[in-house]
């Protein structure tokens, strides 16, 4: 019980975090970072709910796949974005890019 | 009967045809006029034979109309039914040269129509009726010429002064009526005291109105602005006529009291307008007086106690003078006016019809043997025979020299000068009515014996009234030839050409206050109806605010919507920055929401 | 017990590497402190004995930083950090949004009732084996799903990331 409400807890902070971080920062790769911490506060509570609550179904490592796969697949498309922008635009600072203001 | 009442219904179905058809008018009045001379003989014929004719027509609730031919209105209406039928036939020549044909013929037909109504009414509400009827019609003709503001004023003055005047005979038929609860006039005699003496004022008030007697004399002379056709046959023979005829129907009536006013009434008349028509400078305004001036001879005669003689008097001036007018009417259209400036030597030029105008206008005065003589004989008769003889006698003498005086003057101002050659047109039309109205004139004294015997009365021989009559008579006219009418008048000459106007005359009495009251209330008038515009205003006013309000108001909604709506719209469009990290917010707290949603379970 | 040790530790490790993460200006650091972080997580894999996992998380992420830190010297404009500029924006916005994640991920964490714990745990190769097993029979379909989306993914990378022939 007590581990897993520590690992709930640590899920929970390291969400926060990840939360301000995509929020706040103004470079693009920062943002990434922060999406990055937000899905590692997931698997961890992936991780702790397969091990504490139902250890013998394996679909919770299964997710926990997933999500890496999803962090590696964002960060690919990210940087492939944040070359192009990098090129058209000479930088990836969000707060230049207002193109698509209504 | 129905032949006698052709009399009234022949004059009557030539006003509808003419009305109608529009043409052929003179031939129509024409046809109109002789049936109505047929039946007038016939009635007359009858009389003789002793008949009597009645007729009654549906009229107010309890007062039936009557029409009733006994020997007194068989005779009046032979007279105006000859009369009219003569100055029809002058007519068709006269108006030869006139416009207005239609409007002429067909309101001359129906003033016959209505007169010969009035004649045979044996009924107050007929003879009420058909006295207003002539009334209008009078009006109409004398103001026949439309472009000619004398001929307007003149008509609007007779009408006034007769209408005035009318108002005694309303009275007097109220006064008759509600005293024997029968509107037939010879009933109606019965009623005695107090109510006959009224009755009897009242009604010598209308006649004296309609008979152009003092002092309601003036709008005979401004009538005479009307063409000569219409002075001849309305104000001389019988119109004018009306009143005197309304007092020989109603001698039974009268009082001896009444009568004596009547008398005194008449003789006055005949004095007064006998010296306006000494001073007068117009022929036809000369013949005016002078009719003014038999009428009193006539209302002398009835007060006197001779109803005879005034009808006969009646009778033979109805020729004399229309013969005179008619003449009048001859010269008029040969030189182009009535003034006596303009007509001097006329009577030369036109020796045939000066003629005829010498043998009428000489009977006038009564020299013999034309029929007036006998005429004046019977009114001086009975001014001699009278009570009050003392009264009479003067004023009839003094009367008869005036009536040779001017007699003379207007005949010597026609005949001294030169003639010019003028040639008249319609000459043989006007001579012919003429020339039948002179032989009228002349020979109307062969008759009066058998009138006499027809109703009734008797006639004296030749008395002291005829020597004194005879006398006034030559006496006159050698005055009127040989002394012109300055010397003859001294200092009444202005008053007597001015027609003795009293008191500002008939103007300042009574039409003007009457045109300022109608001027008072039509103010009052023009204010209810500015009132009610005003009301009317207020509410188109009132309509407008309304709408202006409603535009502004729906107006100033829809545009408070729109700039809200714009307003929301501004602000909405301000999520859509563009910006990323906005956008991430936005996607953050939609993710909240969904999950808030989920975990209450909506 | 050890185990809710161990656990606590990395996870405040992890936690206090996030935190470096976007309080430091140099974006190397940013990048190491990442990497740090992420490790510390896979630590706590293998404290809670997902063996499989934890390496896996170990390895993955020691590339991916490495070459997040190289992107970052190549894009940003200061990655010395040397220029002293502040690089945030909507602080307060993000502040509230991070805390109220916060808050709200604690109070279901600590208030729900997460049933009876299981104390026994399958050994680390039984573990591999029925890992294996998932993903071929029940798991097919997401793990087919999975290799298209990043087949997908490396070819959109690429095609964003050419340059545009001229």
């Amino acid at each position: 019980m007590a581990t897993l409400t520590v690992a709930l807890i640590v899920g929970a902070v390291l969400f926060g975090i990840g939360l301000y971080g995509a929020l706040s920062q103004t470079n693009l790769v920062m943002i990434m970072m922060g999406v990055e911490l937000m899905l590692g506060a997931a698997m961890v509570n992936l991780v702790a709910f397969w091990r504490f609550l139902h250890p013998e179904v394996y679909a919770g490592q299964m997710f926990v796949l997933i999500v890496m796969t999803v962090m590696a697949l964002e960060m690919t498309v990210g940087f492939g974005i944040a070359t192009g922008r990098f090129r058209a635009k000479g930088s990836v600072e969000m707060e230049e890019a207002g193109d698509l203001k209504g | 009967m129905i032949t006698a009442t052709l009399t009234i219904l022949g004059p009557l179905a030539a006003v509808v045809l003419i009305l109608l058809l529009r043409r052929g008018a003179s031939a129509l009045a024409l046809l109109g006029t002789a049936a109505g001379l047929v039946g007038a003989g016939f009635a007359l014929a009858g009389m003789a034979n002793g008949a009597r004719y009645a007729a009654t027509l549906p009229g107010l609730p309890g007062l039936p109309l009557r029409l009733v031919v006994e020997p007194l209105t068989a005779v009046l209406s032979a007279l105006v039914a000859v009369v009219g039928f003569l100055v029809v036939v002058y007519a068709v020549g006269y108006m030869k040269v006139e416009d207005g044909k239609v409007r002429s013929f067909a309101q001359v037909s129906f003033f016959l129509a209505a007169m010969q109504a009035l004649v045979l009414a044996g009924d107050w509400v007929l003879l009420l009726a058909a006295w207003e009827l002539i009334g209008v019609s009078s009006y109409l003709l004398i103001g026949f010429h439309l472009d000619r503001p004398a001929a307007a004023s003149g008509a609007a003055r007779a009408f006034l002064y007769t209408r005035s005047a009318d108002l005694g005979l309303y009275a007097a038929i109220f006064v008759l009526v509600a005293g024997t609860g029968t509107s037939e006039i010879p009933a109606t005699f019965d009623v005695g005291g107090p109510s006959a003496t009224a009755a009897g004022l009242l009604l010598l008030l209308a006649a004296a109105g309609k008979s152009a007697q003092a002092p309601l004399h003036g709008w005979l002379q401004d009538a005479m602005a009307g063409p000569t056709p219409v002075s001849a046959l309305l104000h001389s023979a019988t119109l004018v006529a009306a009143g005197a005829i309304l007092l020989i129907r109603a001698y039974p009536l009268l009082p001896p009291g009444v009568l004596l006013v009547v008398g005194l009434l008449g003789g006055l008349t005949a004095l007064v307008t006998g010296l306006v028509a000494l001073a007068q400078t117009d022929l036809k305004r000369l013949l005016a007086a002078s009719t003014s001036s038999q009428y009193g001879f006539m209302l002398l005669a009835l007060g006197a106690g001779g109803p005879f003689g005034a009808l006969a008097h009646l009778v033979a001036h109805a020729a004399m003078k229309s013969a005179l007018f008619l003449g009048a009417g001859f010269f008029q259209h040969a030189r182009g006016s009535t003034a006596f400036d303009h007509l001097t030597g006329a009577g030369r030029e036109h020796r045939r019809v000066f003629l005829g105008f010498v043998v009428a206008g000489l009977a006038l005065p009564g020299v013999p043997p034309p029929g007036g003589v006998w005429a004046e004989d019977a009114v001086l008769a009975a001014a001699f025979g009278a009570e009050d003889a003392w009264a009479f006698v003067p004023l009839a003498i003094l009367g008869t020299l005036l009536t040779g005086a001017y007699v003379a003057r207007a005949l010597r101002l026609l005949w001294r000068g030169e003639g010019r050659d003028t040639p008249v047109a319609g000459a043989s039309w006007m001579g012919a009515g003429l020339a039948a109205l002179a032989v009228l004139a002349a020979t109307l004294g062969a008759a009066l014996p058998p009138l006499a015997r027809l109703l009734g009365a008797e006639t004296e021989g030749l008395g002291l009234g005829a020597v004194f009559g005879l006398a006034a008579t030559l006496a006159g006219l050698t005055v009127g030839w040989y002394v012109s009418p300055g010397r003859l008048l001294g200092p009444l000459r202005g008053l007597a050409e001015s027609g003795f106007r009293i008191g500002g005359g008939f103007d300042g009495l009574v039409a003007r206050p009457a045109l300022a009251t109608a001027r008072v209330l039509s103010v009052f008038d023009d204010s209810i109806h500015a009132v009610v515009l005003g009301v009317g205003r207020l509410g188109f006013a009132a309509g407008r605010a309304s709408r202006l309000a409603d535009e502004r108001g729906i107006d100033g909604l829809i545009s408070a919507l729109v700039d809200g709506v714009r307003r929301l719209g501004g602000r909405a469009r301000e999520l859509q920055s563009g910006l990323v990290h906005k956008e991430l917010l936005l996607a953050v707290v939609g993710a909240a929401l969904i999950f808030l949603l989920l975990a209450t379970g909506l | 017990m050890i185990q809710a040790v161990f656990t606590g530790l990395f996870g405040l490790a992890a936690i206090w590497f996030g935190v470096v993460v976007f309080r430091t200006a140099s974006m190397v650091r940013s990048a190491l402190a990442l990497l740090f972080s992420m490790a510390a997580i896979g630590g706590m894999f293998l404290a809670m004995e997902a063996e499989f996992l934890g390496v896996l998380q170990l390895m993955m992420m020691a590339t991916e930083m490495a070459i997040m830190a190289i992107f970052m010297v190549m894009y940003m404009m200061d990655p010395g950090g040397l220029g002293g500029m502040d690089m945030t924006h909507q602080k307060r916005a993000s502040l509230v949004a991070g805390a109220l994640g916060a808050l709200g991920s604690l109070a279901v964490a600590v208030l729900a009732g997460w049933g009876p714990v299981e104390e026994r745990v399958p050994a680390a190769t039984a573990q591999v084996r029925g890992l294996g097993i998932e993903i071929m029979e029940r798991s097919m379909l997401v793990f087919e799903t999975a290799g298209v989306t990043i087949l997908t993914a490396m070819i959109a990378a690429t095609a964003i990331a050419i340059q545009r022939r001229r």
